[in-house]
């Protein structure tokens, strides 16, 4: 398996306070960016909750900014949020399945410029996200599907590994260290 | 790991190269200094529609027809479709920069990458509201001759009240229906608004700049460009614009790392309107 580069995270509004639990989980000496689009509308106020009770900061980049580890990259209202190498880009594309910022977006860039060396992690509750999920895991990315139950689009998330909000913590733990202990001899 | 995923994204990004190295070649449009996952994004969909199997049969028909070339440059071309469409930002132009234009005599205003022209046409009627269409010249410009050229004919799809709505949230004084004639689901803008707009066809990538302005709108053009890109612009912007003269980014858009960013005051407590100091 390759090192791991980034994690990425997309999830509908509905999931907003699973979200909230899972960045909760998250070590603070995380050695990835973490990058996240959830369905918003313009006006909401979401880097401010979200990083309530999280251990790493959470920030609206602006279009450019350099992705550094430990740091969670929350979509601007508006904007798509697309990972170009070790960057963020916005980009205003028209809205996808009526999102703007969208998931399938999200996860698209991180297939192509990270590859295996992506994580994906989709909360279901929405179509958008599970097209661009299975690019990444096409491109050897490592992805996973978070719901208590399969909802939605089921056939489509039948191969993906699910996980409920009470095993993410077990799978980011194995995300973040085991392949950097392999690495490193 | 390298399976089929990675070899068919190998494969797709060697034909990408070889599409852009032919757009540069044939027609002088640098297309390879554009953000690259947005640029992907854009022409994967372009294909879909053309309703094309791979980037090589693209590459075919782009080289051979001028008009494929235009439709590609539409494609990747991302502008607001409606007038309005980030009433924060008019409404802090309205009370930021506009009394500071008011003491000048003559003001050149220069909107880079106006697309099909809905936030030139609401900039005009901004300023034709504060009483400055008369000493303002409002110069437009794109790269694709097809936007504007539907941006010159001044038509646009119908405004919704939706449209309304966000006009009145940036201080707009009257309605905006007072500013089109309705034609079906379309709407005429009063040819006082578009024969005052110079339309150009301008190339950020690889034009100079063409005059001082007093102003410069660019919101969200840069965003297309990658970071060597933007910052070669961002050199270009700052040689077009005069002394204390404004320059207005996207919301999500900043100066902070361009070559020029000590030149540049931020206003305060307001989106992303600079202003050159040195």
């Amino acid at each position: 398996m390759s090192p791991l580069g980034l994690l990425v995270v997309g999830a509908p509004r509905s999931a907003a306070a699973d979200v909230e639990s899972v960045l909760a989980l998250l070590p603070p000496h995380l050695p990835v960016p973490v990058v996240l689009a959830l369905h918003r509308g313009p006006l909401d106020a979401l880097a401010a909750p979200l990083g309530r009770r999280c251990a790493l900061p959470v920030v609206e980049p602006d279009d450019k900014d350099e992705l550094r580890p430990g740091c969670v990259y929350l979509a601007p209202a508006g904007y798509h949020l697309l990972v170009d190498g070790s960057c963020v880009a916005l980009s205003v594309e028209p809205p996808e399945h009526g999102q703007r910022p969208g998931l399938d977006a999200l996860f698209e860039s991180a297939a192509d410029s990270h590859g295996p060396r992506a994580a994906g992690l989709l909360f279901t509750g929405h179509e958008d996200g599970v097209a661009g999920l299975h690019v990444l895991q096409a491109r050897g990315g490592r992805v996973a599907v978070v719901g208590a139950r399969r909802a939605g689009g089921d056939g489509e998330e039948g191969e993906l590994e699910q996980l409920t909000p009470g095993t993410v913590g077990g799978w980011l733990a194995r995300l973040a260290y085991v392949p950097r202990s392999r690495v490193q001899p | 790991m390298t399976g089929p995923g990675a070899r068919g994204a190998a494969l797709e990004a060697l034909e990408v190269d070889l599409l852009l190295e032919g757009v540069a070649r044939q027609w002088g449009f640098d297309l390879r200094r554009r953000s690259r996952p947005q640029l992907l994004r854009r022409l994967r969909r372009h294909l879909r529609e053309e309703r094309l199997d791979s980037f090589s049969a693209l590459q075919g028909r782009v080289l051979h027809e001028a008009e494929a070339l235009d439709a590609l440059l539409r494609t990747l071309s991302c502008t607001p479709p409606a007038l309005f469409s980030e009433a924060a930002f008019f409404r802090d132009f309205r009370t930021r920069v506009v009394p500071v234009l008011r003491t000048w005599p003559s003001v050149r205003v220069w909107h880079a990458g106006c697309g099909t022209g809905e936030d030139t046409y609401a900039l005009a009627i901004l300023l034709h509201e504060e009483g400055l269409w008369g000493r303002c010249r409002l110069y437009a410009s794109d790269v694709s001759e097809g936007l504007l050229a539907d941006a010159r004919t001044g038509v646009l799809p119908l405004p919704t009240p939706e449209d309304a709505r966000r006009y009145a949230e940036a201080g707009g004084k009257g309605a905006l229906s007072d500013y089109y004639t309705r034609d079906g689901n379309w709407a005429l803008l009063h040819p006082k608004l578009r024969d005052g707009i110079f339309f150009t066809q301008h190339n950020l990538a690889t034009d100079g700049s063409f005059n001082e302005f007093h102003v410069i709108v660019c919101r969200d053009t840069l965003l297309a460009f990658n970071r060597a890109m933007h910052d070669h612009v961002h050199g270009r912007l700052f040689e077009s614009l005069a002394r204390f003269g404004f320059l207005c980014l996207g919301r999500k858009e900043s100066v902070a790392r361009t070559p020029h960013a000590g030149a540049y005051e931020a206003l305060e407590d307001c989106g992303r309107i600079y202003r050159r100091v040195g």
